[in-house]
């Protein structure tokens, strides 16, 4: 039967490749838009799961630093230092500024950090190093690539000249790109020295973490304190409360658009067929032989289409990347293996509904 | 053969009518039709376009179910049987020859023997032997890697025959088997037909207006206007 099946599809070579194009590029929509989630999930959330603090402090009420405000002011640093467990505390300033390069100008996520500690820091460089000193900066990599910067060019941020020192990498939020200067230039770039956004804490003994927390709660109540993998979970949440969804909705649409092509191609086949189907039930094919028939096709084609998207989303992925930097993607086998089984589900649900027609095909006919 | 053994008839018509709806009007296709077919019969049924042949085959397959009275398979009403059960019974008791041949175009002519037989569970490679068996039997086995399109009419009818033998099945039902066919095919397939039934014991039920047939039936069931004009009965 699944040799029947499979000689129907090449009887018709043109409509094979169109069908199988089709699925094809419904399947690179949904791996790419499943690869832009998790390329802008993972870049938003980089910074953050790079970093080696066992604490985040920040102002009350603030719960992330993606969409939350929280100013503190430095003194609480020192504060924070005479906490017993405590065995460094990094202030990092969060500013969202504009950068002119050229003509152009962009927003950046500028990120002000102690070089001394290096917590705060970019996760990941790709080239160069850290900004240590006043009138460097460190920039995204894929925003450097955008706007066409290499290290040692030069940008403006406030009338202020900065050289690129260094490239980071895991700093890529889509909408946004962080950008790394010291704390004190960051600082004055906003023109408030004394403030910070968040306070960074290393641990003498990450295991007193509990403790530490309850400690700086019970000094500072208007402080929020999280734990590494708290603080991660919360900007994961905001993230994904954001335009994320928007993506998977719209690669359930894709999904429903490649069923509903596949069920209409094999719709199709049957009524193009219809007199072998009915001359098969006439000879008293069992129903089961018809399904194994239509069903063979649907996973024929859907599995031909899914591979071929497989192997185009690779250099398509590269394409937008090199046309659009801020566009990151990323393509894992979990997301090729997921795509593959759910390729199997809608083969399955596009051969049942092809299955309809099959019913309205009759034995009889095979005598007019 | 999987026929009947015990039951020397294994097809049966009582007081069957057949009427179909067009338009309104109520058409009689096949009116009060009594009939019984023998193991080892070669039954014609002869008539004109519209005399009732093609319906009363249809009704003997249990394709269509008569408006009143009873169509019995091998003893079995088939309006009381499961569709599924009727189905398996087709496959396994019934082979059918038509007049357009119905091959399967997709199919390599041995593949259209081998399949029927699937339906029965055979083993593929049983099924490919006995289908290459076949095939020699009927003068077509050196055809066996073709495709049906590629074939003449003779030859494509004759693989038809191929098919309906797969399943060793005891009745073979066909409708105008000739009316296709030259001449000389149209002899040829006459003569098969009827060495079926001499030779093997089948039993066949020809619909047909083709009077070549005469000569292999033993019963001639004359048809005018769905009414059975007369019954023949040769030795």
């Amino acid at each position: 039967m699944i040799l029947y099946a499979l000689r129907i599809l090449r009887d018709q070579p043109f409509r094979l490749g169109f069908t199988v194009g089709g699925i094809a590029l419904c399947i690179v929509l949904i791996l790419f838009l499943a690869a832009v989630y998790r390329g802008v999930r993972e870049g938003s959330i980089d910074y953050i799961r790079a970093n080696e603090a066992d604490l985040w402090v920040l102002q009350g009420s603030a719960t992330n630093i993606l969409r939350g405000s929280s100013i503190l002011l430095q003194a609480h640093g020192g504060v924070l230092e005479n906490v017993e467990g405590v065995e460094t505390v990094a202030p990092v300033f969060f500013l969202l500024s504009s950068v002119t390069i050229g003509e152009r100008s962009s927003t950046v996520y500028l990120t002000g950090f102690e070089s001394r500690t290096g917590l705060g820091g970019p996760p990941r460089l790709a080239g160069g190093r850290i900004a240590a000193g006043e009138g460097e900066i460190v920039l995204d990599r894929s925003f450097a690539r955008k706007f066409g910067l290499v290290l040692e060019d030069t940008v403006r941020i406030r009338n202020q000249t900065l050289r690129v020192v260094g490239l980071s990498e895991g700093t890529n939020m889509f909408v946004i790109q962080y950008a790394f200067v010291t704390l004190e230039q960051a600082r004055n770039l906003a023109g408030y020295p004394g403030l910070v956004t968040c306070f960074l804490v290393r641990l003498k003994d990450p295991a007193d973490r509990e403790r530490v927390r309850a400690d700086i709660r019970e000094d500072f109540e208007d402080l929020e304190v999280f734990t590494h993998d708290e603080f991660l979970a919360n900007n994961i949440r905001e993230m994904e409360s954001g335009f994320l969804p928007l993506l998977l909705v719209l690669a359930l649409l894709g999904a429903v658009v490649l069923t509903i092509i596949l069920s209409l191609i094999l719709s199709m086949n049957i009524l193009e067929r219809r007199n072998d189907f009915a001359v098969l039930k006439a000879l008293g094919s069992p129903r089961r032989t018809l399904r194994v028939i239509v069903m063979a096709q649907a996973f024929i084609l859907g599995w031909a289409g899914s591979l071929a998207g497989f192997v185009a989303i690779g250099p398509l992925a590269g394409v937008v990347e090199t046309l659009a930097p801020e566009v990151s993607t990323r393509i894992e086998m979990t997301m090729l293996g997921a795509t593959f089984g759910s390729t199997g589900l809608m083969n399955l649900l596009s051969g049942w509904i092809a299955l309809r027609r099959i019913r309205s095909v009759y034995p009889l006919e095979v005598f007019r | 053969m999987s026929a009947p053994r015990n039951n020397p008839i294994v097809l049966a018509l009582e007081r069957v009518s057949k009427t179909y709806s067009s338009d309104g009007q109520r058409v009689p296709a096949v009116a009060d039709v009594s009939l019984e077919i023998k193991r080892g019969e070669f039954v014609l049924l002869l008539g004109p376009s519209g005399s009732g042949k093609t319906t009363i085959l249809t009704l003997l397959a249990g394709f269509l179910q008569p408006t009143s009275g009873t169509v019995r398979l091998l003893g079995k009403s088939t309006a009381e049987m499961h569709p599924d059960d009727l189905q398996r019974e087709r496959a396994r008791s019934m082979g059918f020859v038509f007049q357009n041949f119905l091959l399967l175009d997709a199919l390599t002519v041995l593949e259209n023997v081998v399949i029927v037989q699937e339906f029965c569970g055979t083993a593929r490679t049983e099924a490919r032997a006995n289908a290459r068996r076949l095939l020699n039997r009927l003068g077509v086995g050196h055809l066996a890697s073709r495709f049906p399109p590629s074939l003449s009419h003779g030859e494509r009818q004759r693989v038809a025959i191929a098919r309906a033998l797969a399943n060793d099945a005891g009745i073979i039902l066909a409708d105008e088997p000739t009316a296709s066919l030259e001449s000389s095919q149209a002899r040829e397939i006459a003569e098969i037909l009827g060495r079926l039934v001499t030779e093997e014991g089948r039993c066949m039920v020809v619909a047909s207006h083709d009077l070549r047939l005469c000569h292999h039936a033993q019963k001639i069931i004359h048809l005018r206007d769905g009414h059975v004009e007369r019954i023949e009965k040769k030795a």
